[in-house]
């Protein structure tokens, strides 16, 4: 299989400091069918290198603020405080990650990992995985979720902390987000017609991680100790792999979103004798090649959702109006 | 158009001749009337008739009065059928010889009144042969007696005053003016038409000039011709220099060239003193009364009084008999044909160089300012002199010019036009040297005598003027007179031709009707009845005849309302035929032109050379430019505003005009200014709102203005408005204060539990008001709109800022934080409302469907935004969309109202959890049934009541008495339990130190028995501590009860017991000091106690609030330690000390 060589490709040929196998099985999870070239997942990958770098210096500079020297959780979570479904999916992914703990924790004394350790394991798709690979309800019952709270919630409003009281069953997250339903639907699509062999691939990639069982590589990766104190706790360890992930998820899509488009326009404008032995429809049909043989995403592609995520919003600059200041955007976390 | 040649005419045939011709301008008609008369010939009935009737008519045509006078010619004609045969009738239209309609129409009406003087034959016989002349009582008398000269005079003269009689209006004045003057001659009567022609003319250049001015209002004028009329200006005033420079030479010899007056005594006033006889009327009456006893000649009296007299003319010369009238008008003609538009070429003497064969040409130039010259110069004897000379002015230029295409023609034209136009306001007067009309006066008083019966009549005319000046102030009578002149005529001597001069006065001496004249214009100058005959009328009647004008005032009304009255039609009418086309523009120019040209060589002088002067006066603001533009301006108002407000206004303007009117009146006199406020810019004064005027009413008291505008801002504008999503807010700040107090009462318990002892005051009530929003004080204001004050919306702002911080959960921010937000939200709300500004603003397009507009009209433009649009285009040019003001509502307020409540109920049961093992476990043990069924008051906080004072303000609720509890339990109770329980639910703390180390068994307690067993040095102490508390046994320290027990020292980490005592404070060192001496006395129990703490705080640390407790009893108990040896020492048991 031609992700499989590129696998191949990149633990042979690369520096052991970079993630291209993450990220290529990242880019298969999120919707990338195709064989992505080097370059490409080389620049994926220097992307979310910068991107992570510059959590790293936004959450020192918080920090610092706060008085603090050591970055914390939430200073993560105040980097990302805007997109609000992205909140959801960590605190959701922090909630599993106490009870995968806890879980742990009992099964180190009762013994009876099985399952739970495999769900455990999934950290990094946790999120959409919860579902059908998370911890069964048992092990929901048995760890008590711990809530993840943001400081900017309610119970910071007061000095005094009262007990989580047990059945209060927070709407916020029954309110599953827009995006992980679809992504999750996604996924369930692309699974239902695969082989068994192909499904344990598939579940292979959900896998993938920068962070997991190579802590030491990522923090190396970035920029722990240059940018930051060299001794970050686990939860931001893992916080920043959860985003990592995220970050890889949405180029993929927003760089597939672009070669659509390309391709339909090339299709309606072009359609000239390059196309003539490429040309497929959008639609899989009975005939069709497989989708391996698709094309994959090119750099250009890549580059120009970058672009596209990077574009600023109104919001930012609306203070500039009846200005004649410029407006330089810092850099937007994807 | 025909004027000139009527001057010349010489005899009433031409005139008729004229009179034939087609009557395109009835005013030219009547101008010529006079004129004949002028010229001593006896006017004809046709002329006569023509003139009149044309007025008639003419005024038919125009006047409301019209239909009066057809009214009054109806009746005269049907008279004129009943009385006389239809022959008579057609007799007199053949000797009218008039193919013209409106003669025939006339021509009954003077058939009427020869018919009504048939009719009524005797009483002029009886008038005649009536003697009495110093009979004035009866002024009907007097009227049938004057009109006896008409009898010497031609019958045709007497027909010819009649149509103009028949009107009652006219008759009344005409019988005024004749009677006063000349009586009621024919000539008189052309006088005294050219008289009226004059007056129209004068009356119909002020009506134009007051109709220009109301244009001015209406219309608005160009500059551009203001150049032209500058330039025209500067020439003519250079022209008047340039006479004035060449007059100055010779003093007006002309003036001084009479002939002094013989001395001569004779009725004052019978001297013509000018306008200002009236002034002196008394003094003239009087001193004619005594002519005797006055020992002065007439002409040093003559002189004596002009000298008093004011207001004479630079013209008048007391011994040249009519100049001044003469040149006066003269003068005027003069200066109106000069400042008019087409006059520019005239002015100056045709230069050789611009036209070489000119004087080849013409023999007999004339220009203006010779003219001008030799008016000043006095060369001018009569109206016809000058005449000419204009006139010639104009022939010269058409003949010169003799291209019909010429330019000049035109303008030649247009002032000969103007010229006839002006020329009848010239009086016909010749002028004489005094001494010639004197020396005439005398030979006719002498020639009396053989003067026939005829003469004797005229020569009692000065009587009957003086008599008639005074009879017509009964104006009814007048029309009987003048009714009963033509019999008068009819019967009386035909003596036109004897007679040619105007036979006016009583002596009936020709060559004096310039005296008439002379007279008459004197009575136009409103002169009553002292303007008296001519000099040659001294009758020796006088005294008697100035005793008999005594009552004239009316007279001088009545002659003025017969020059309006008669005067209205002809001139008009033929103003507009003359300047048919563009006559606004034309009036305006010809009006304003002075002013204008002043203008704008003041501007010119100003900018001279395109650029400000600035050594030039600048152009201020006058006080009489100001008057004069709030007059026009109430003008104005008078004439557009009639309707219910604007009347309102009138009438307070009015109460303020007076008041700026007397003001006005006193300063300086106000120059006629001709112009529309737009050339006086400066001098407009913006209106004063109508509320802020001062005013006063009736009792003089100052009008208070204030309430009508004056208006107290409504409240609540600098309040949060009452919507949803505002008390969802408020109430969400309310339930975060709720739980505060929970978190407080939280954080008290707590502290309880951990400390073993506490105060009274130890914890702060918490005990937060309610938010509540202040308005602004009362504040009243002047003007309708918001409140533009900065400051007061920038605190309202600031308060909704830390609204929102305290509902973004902040209890309390610093001022600088509130600020620097305030100032950014600021300035987001103005970028805001900038762009929907900008996107209301955007220019209209156009639309397929017209739009209706809310005032009904139509439109198909529309706005490029709807208002919607705009709001949230501008909405998304600042970032903001309604998604996330929608999720701000639901996320932020709605939400966290629910999490807030929820949250509430946690902290609430927290709270209970927290307080119920403290009951649990001491309720029985202290007998405290308060706490019998347990937790709901608790729960609900209630126990703040039974601490002993009203802890959280429940009682001031009222709570207490619903609750039915009464009773209190001391603060230290409550702590006592909570303590304890919390001691005992929470043994972890005590197991975990028990673990490290056995607690050592208990000492012996020390008795008496046991004593001996102790150490040998503290035996002794112990006993005495026995004695003194004569018990069985010593306490120890620990199970002393808590009040008295001694606090232990904690032990630092280090287990050390190292660190200095805390100093005490300096108050507390006399005490200290004091009770040294005691402390070294017992300093050797140190040791023991020190043993003793040490092993306590081993045995059992204690929470490390207690730190402060004991340091202040050390404080007080303790001796200062650095007086002590250093060592640690110095720790007693407060019952040493109190043994002490």
């Amino acid at each position: 299989m031609t992700i499989e060589s590129a696998l191949a490709w990149s633990t042979a040929t690369l520096s052991p400091t970079s993630f291209l196998t993450p990220v290529i099985q990242m880019m298969f999870v999120s919707g990338e069918t195709g064989e992505p070239s080097p370059e490409t997942t080389t620049l994926i990958e220097s992307i979310v290198q910068d991107q992570v770098q510059h959590m790293l210096r936004e959450c020192s500079v918080l920090a610092t603020r706060r008085g603090s020297r050591s970055i914390s959780t939430d200073d993560l979570f105040m980097l990302i405080r805007h997109d609000r479904a992205k909140i959801s999916r960590l605190r959701h992914f922090l909630q599993w990650k106490d009870v995968r703990r806890s879980v742990k924790d009992s099964d180190d004394k009762g013994g009876d990992a099985g399952a739970d350790v495999g769900a455990g394991e999934d950290l990094a798709a946790g999120v959409m995985g919860g579902g059908p690979a998370g911890p069964g309800p048992e092990a929901g019952k048995k760890a008590k979720r711990a809530k993840v709270d943001l400081v900017w919630e309610v119970q910071s409003f007061f000095n005094e902390i009262a007990p989580q009281k047990d059945d209060v069953e927070d709407e916020e997250e029954e309110e599953m987000n827009y995006a992980t339903l679809q992504r999750l639907k996604n996924a369930d699509e692309r699974t239902k017609n695969m082989t068994r062999e192909e499904y344990v691939h598939w579940s292979d990639c959900r896998q993938a991680s920068f962070t997991y069982r190579k802590g030491k590589r990522f923090k190396e990766w970035a920029g722990f100790g240059l940018i930051t104190d060299s001794k970050p706790s686990d939860d931001i360890i893992d916080i920043l792999g959860f985003l990592t992930f995220e970050i890889v998820q949405t180029l993929t899509e927003e760089a597939l979103k672009v070669k659509d488009a390309e391709d339909l326009y090339k299709k309606e404008s072009g359609a000239g004798e390059q196309m003539n032995g490429k040309k497929r429809k959008r639609e899989r049909g009975l005939f069709d090649p497989p989708e391996e043989a698709r094309e994959p995403v090119q750099p250009g592609h890549v580059q120009e959702a970058y672009r596209r995520l990077q574009r600023g919003n109104l919001k930012a600059k609306a203070m500039l109006n009846f200005t004649r200041n410029a407006h330089r955007a810092a850099l937007k976390l994807v | 158009m025909s004027l000139a040649p009527s001057l010349h005419r010489p005899s009433s045939r031409e005139r008729q001749h004229y009179g034939r011709l087609p009557h395109q301008l009835p005013n030219s008609i009547r101008l010529r009337t006079p004129n004949p008369t002028l010229s001593d010939e006896a006017m004809s009935n046709a002329s006569n008739n023509n003139n009149l009737g044309e007025g008639a008519d003419a005024i038919a045509e125009e006047d409301p009065r019209a239909a009066l006078f057809r009214e009054h010619y109806e009746r005269t004609e049907a008279r004129l059928a009943a009385v006389l045969g239809g022959g008579h009738t057609s007799d007199d239209v053949a000797t009218l010889d008039n193919g013209a309609s409106s003669l025939s129409v006339t021509a009954p009406a003077t058939h009427a009144h020869d018919a009504r003087a048939a009719a009524t034959p005797k009483k002029p016989v009886r008038i005649i042969d009536e003697d009495d002349y110093g009979d004035d009582d009866e002024a009907e008398e007097e009227d049938d007696t004057r009109t006896s000269p008409l009898l010497a005079k031609s019958a045709v003269n007497g027909i010819t005053s009649t149509p103009i009689d028949t009107p009652s209006l006219r008759i009344t004045s005409l019988s005024n003016k004749l009677g006063i003057e000349r009586t009621s001659t024919p000539s008189s009567e052309q006088v005294k038409s050219s008289d009226d022609v004059r007056k129209k003319l004068q009356q119909d250049k002020t009506a134009a000039e007051d109709a220009a001015k109301r244009s001015f209002h209406t219309l608005f004028y160009t500059l551009e011709s203001d150049r032209d009329a500058m330039l025209e200006q500067q020439k003519l005033d250079e022209l008047d220099r340039q006479v004035e420079n060449e007059m100055s030479g010779q003093p007006a010899s002309a003036a001084t060239n009479g002939v002094p007056a013989a001395p001569q005594q004779g009725t004052l006033s019978s001297t013509n003193l000018g306008a200002s006889s009236l002034t002196l009327k008394h003094l003239i009456a009087r001193i004619d009364a005594q002519r005797d006893a006055v020992h002065a000649s007439d002409a040093q009296l003559r002189s004596l009084i002009s000298e008093v007299r004011k207001n004479r003319s630079k013209w008048a010369s007391e011994d040249r008999i009519g100049q001044e009238e003469l040149y006066e008008s003269m003068e005027k003609v003069l200066m109106e044909l000069k400042a008019g538009e087409h006059a520019h070429p005239f002015l100056q003497r045709v230069n050789k160089r611009d036209a070489p064969d000119y004087y080849t040409v013409i023999k007999h130039p004339m220009d203006i300012g010779t003219m001008m010259k030799k008016l000043k110069q006095l060369q001018y004897k009569s109206k016809k002199d000058f005449v000419d000379d204009l006139m010639l002015i104009w022939s010269n230029c058409l003949k010169y010019n003799a291209d019909p295409a010429h330019f000049l023609r035109k303008k030649a034209l247009y002032m000969k036009k103007e010229t006839e136009k002006l020329v009848p306001l010239i009086p016909d007067i010749t002028v004489r040297d005094r001494a010639e009309v004197e020396a005439e006066e005398r030979r006719l008083r002498n020639g009396d005598a053989d003067a026939d019966g005829a003469e004797d009549s005229e020569d009692e005319e000065p009587i009957m003027a003086s008599r008639g000046r005074k009879a017509p102030s009964k104006g009814g009578k007048g029309s009987s007179t003048a009714r009963k002149a033509p019999p008068a005529g009819l019967e009386g001597t035909p003596g036109p031709e004897s007679r040619p001069t105007a036979p006016t006065l009583n002596n009936a001496v020709s060559n004096l009707k310039n005296e008439f004249l002379r007279a008459d214009s004197e009575m136009e100058g409103s002169v009553n009845g002292f303007s008296t005959p001519p000099p040659g009328t001294l009758t020796p009647l006088g005294p008697n005849s100035m005793f008999r004008s005594g009552a004239p005032g009316s007279q001088a009304d009545n002659s003025e309302a017969d020059g309006t009255g008669a005067s209205v039609s002809g001139l008009t009418l033929e103003s507009e035929d003359a300047d048919l086309d563009d006559l606004e523009y034309k009036t305006w120019k010809q009006v304003t032109k002075k002013d204008r040209a002043m203008i704008a060589a003041e501007r010119n002088r100003l900018f001279r050379n395109d650029h400000l002067n600035p050594d030039e006066p600048a152009i201020l603001r006058s006080k009489a430019a100001m008057r004069r533009w709030l007059r026009h301006r109430k003008h104005a108002m008078a004439e557009g505003s009639s309707e219910g407000p604007a009347s309102a206004l009138d009438g307070k303007d009015g109460v303020q005009s007076t008041a700026g009117e007397t003001l006005a009146e006193g300063m300086e006199g106000d120059e006629e200014w001709q112009l529309p406020d737009y050339y006086d810019p400066v001098c407009a004064i913006p209106d004063l709102h109508e509320r802020l005027q001062w005013l006063e009413d009736s009792q003089g008291h100052v009008i208070q203005q204030v309430e009508e505008y004056m208006r107290i801002v409504p409240k609540g504008q600098f309040l949060a408005p009452d919507s949803s999503l505002a008390k969802k807010v408020e109430s969400n700040m309310r339930q975060m204060q709720e739980t505060r107090k929970i978190c407080a009462k939280i954080g008290i318990v707590k502290q309880m539990q951990l400390q073993s002892q506490m105060y009274q005051n130890q914890f702060q009530k918490y005990d937060p008001q309610p938010f509540v929003e202040a308005d602004v004080e009362p504040m009243v204001v002047s003007e309708d709109g918001p409140v533009m004050s900065h400051y007061v919306c920038r605190a309202a702002l600031q308060r909704s800022v830390a609204k929102v911080f305290y509902h973004a959960g902040f209890e309390e921010f610093q001022p600088s934080a509130l600020e620097s937000i305030t100032d950014i939200a600021g300035q987001f709300f103005q970028n805001l409302v900038k762009s929907l500004g900008i996107y209301r603003e955007v220019p209209k397009v156009k639309s397929d469907i017209p739009l209706t507009m809310p005032s009904g009209t139509t439109t198909s433009w529309m706005p490029r935004f709807t208002r919607e649009e705009a709001i949230l285009h501008a909405l998304n040019a600042n970032g903001v969309s309604l998604e996330t003001i929608e999720t701000y509502v639901k996320d932020d307020v709605e939400r966290l109202g629910t999490k807030l409540t929820g949250m509430h109920d946690r902290m609430r049961s927290y709270y209970a959890e927290l307080l119920r093992p403290a009951l649990d476990n001491n309720a029985g043990p202290d007998g405290s049934g308060a706490f019998n069924d347990g937790s709901e008051q608790f729960v609900g906080g209630d126990f703040a009541e039974d601490i002993g004072e009203d802890f959280f303000g429940f009682k001031e609720l009222g709570l207490d008495k619903e609750l039915g509890i009464s009773f209190s339990v001391p603060l230290h109770l409550l702590q006592n339990r909570m303590h304890n329980a919390y001691a005992a639910q929470n043994p972890s703390n005590v197991t975990t130190t028990g673990v490290l180390m056995e607690e050592p068994t208990k000492f012996e307690p020390i008795t008496s028995q046991n004593i001996g067993s102790q150490i040998g040095l503290v035996q002794e102490w112990f006993l005495s501590r026995l004695q003194d508390s004569s018990a069985e046994e010593l306490i120890e320290d620990d199970d002393l009860p808590p009040k008295q027990r001694f606090p232990k020292p904690r032990l630092p980490p280090t287990g050390k017991i190292s660190s200095p005592r805390k100093r005490p404070l300096r108050e507390q060192q006399q005490m200290a000091r004091k009770k040294r001496k005691l402390d070294e006395e017992k300093d050797d129990n140190g040791g023991n106690d020190n043993g003793n703490v040490g092993n306590r705080g081993l045995g059992k640390p204690i929470g490390k609030l207690k730190l402060e407790v004991p340091a202040q009893k050390e404080n007080q108990n303790v001796p200062e330690p650095e007086k002590d040896d250093g060592s640690a020492v110095g720790m007693i048991s407060p019952e040493s000390i109190l043994a002490s």
